[in-house]
């Protein structure tokens, strides 16, 4: 438990993103551990998400817990493969410093980070969870730390790919790859949000019966928020 | 893996074996490259249905447009370069064009899991078409980058390799254009039984297109 702390510790820390590794494209992350660190930090925030439907006194409730801690780590880990294929081709094609691997790397660590403030979250998720009855309560709060532990992992890579693609050296190519980099971070949160949808149920809706996932072809995350939005205003 | 022995990060590149410049192109890499990476985004592309006979006719005939549209437009490209007095350099350019066909394969097949995923999120024909006419223009924007990268070079010693540049991609949408038309269908309407090509699959696209356009 201690190394794993230590080794999140480190990367937040930016130990393992310094300045003149990155300049030279390189990007020395222990990339085994970083993948066990990040499913285990998932698993944590995904159990603190499904306990509230865990702890609505149904049968066989505690399948809402397995199910949201297995397929948290899994939405990160999908997303990646979706959209890691076309940012690696393109960055490239635009000359990027950054081999396969250590573009791999820089993008498993941003998210590494997102869990890591993820699952410093879950406590706050668990007292949430046993003080309120209100689904639609859990929801929002649950969207709005995704979304700032979201923000945070961005600004980690936002800060990385400026480092890897300075101002100064080779004007052209570096605006070209920054802003090949900059869609990519764009991309990650539209692909991140359906993902989820399609994932979905991670909170659990009392009134519905427990599923691994939803038909989420009816509908999508962007019309499910506007919806939910225009309600609100009526 | 395979993509390093196809060097495909030496493809994107402009490196190594897949340097700009002329000598002889790797053509067993390349054409390899070109029907993996085609096959692979043709099988994602076709199974929008979930129909395994659909997924693998366009996993056949995805790398196949690719190819067959390359072929006719290649006589075309070799005279024009040799009436223009390229023909010094059109072992470069053949090079460059090999290398862009290549690109255009790994492009699509980076974007399958785009196409896979979005899949996932609709079950509406129409937004699968539109998802596909934009994926194909993605990977084309690739395909010009690899192209312009080999051109760069060819331009900088004669100007008129512009014509060239400009006449391949020209000639190629328009044959490509038709060729689709006859392949179809790539993705497969639900609505309508598995074919390999349709039955009235021998017309004209851009005829059709001009009556479609008067029927307005």
């Amino acid at each position: 438990m201690g190394r794993w702390l230590k080794e999140l510790d480190q990367l937040l820390r930016g130990e393992h993103t310094r300045r003149d590794d990155l300049q030279a494209g390189r990007v020395g992350l222990p990339a085994r551990r970083l993948a066990v660190l990040a499913a285990g930090l998932g698993l944590v925030y995904g159990a603190s998400m499904g306990l509230f439907a865990a702890t609505g006194g149904r049968e066989q409730a505690w399948r809402h817990l397995v199910a949201s801690a297995a397929k948290l780590p899994l939405l990160f880990a999908l997303t990646l493969l979706v959209t890691f294929p076309s940012l690696y081709v393109f960055a490239a094609l635009a000359n990027s410093r950054l081999r396969v691997r250590e573009t791999l790397r820089l993008l498993a660590a941003a998210i590494t980070v997102m869990l890591g403030v993820l699952a410093s979250f879950a406590p706050v998720t668990v007292f949430f969870t046993l003080s309120t009855d209100s689904y639609r309560f859990m929801l929002f709060l649950n969207v709005v730390f995704c979304g700032l532990a979201g923000l945070v992992g961005l600004g980690f890579l936002y800060r990385a790919v400026n480092l890897v693609f300075p101002d100064e050296a080779g004007a052209e190519e570096g605006r070209r790859a920054r802003r090949i980099f900059r869609v990519w971070l764009l991309i990650f949160g539209v692909v991140g949000a359906q993902m989820a949808w399609i994932l979905k149920p991670f909170v659990g809706n009392p009134q519905l019966p427990f599923a691994w996932v939803r038909d989420s072809r009816v509908s999508n995350f962007f019309e499910f928020v506007l919806r939910a939005l225009a309600d609100n205003w009526r | 893996m395979i993509a390093p022995r196809l060097d495909v990060e030496g493809l994107l590149r402009g490196e190594g074996l897949h340097r700009v410049g002329g000598g002889r192109p790797p053509l067993g890499r390349l054409a390899l490259t070109l029907a993996l990476g085609g096959a692979l985004y043709g099988a994602v592309m076709g199974a929008f249905g979930l129909n395994a006979e659909q997924a693998l006719d366009s996993a056949i005939k995805v790398p196949l447009l690719v190819v067959v549209a390359s072929l006719v437009c290649l006589p075309n490209f070799w005279v024009l370069n040799l009436v223009l007095g390229l023909g010094p350099d059109f072992a470069a350019a053949w090079r460059g064009l090999l290398s862009a066909q290549a690109t255009l394969a790994v492009a699509l097949a980076s974007l399958a899991p785009v196409t896979a995923f979005a899949y996932a999120s609709t079950d509406s024909y129409e937004s699968a078409k539109l998802l596909n006419f934009a994926v194909f223009g993605v990977a084309t924007l690739a395909a010009q980058r690899t192209l312009a990268r080999h051109y760069r070079p060819l331009l900088a010693r004669d100007r008129r390799h512009a014509i060239a540049l400009l006449a391949w991609p020209t000639l190629y949408f328009f044959v490509a254009g038709q060729l689709a038309y006859v392949l179809r269908p790539f993705i497969g309407n639900p609505k309508f039984p598995t074919v390999f090509l349709r039955e009235h699959w021998w017309g004209n696209v851009y005829v059709d297109l001009w009556w479609a356009v008067r029927g307005l």
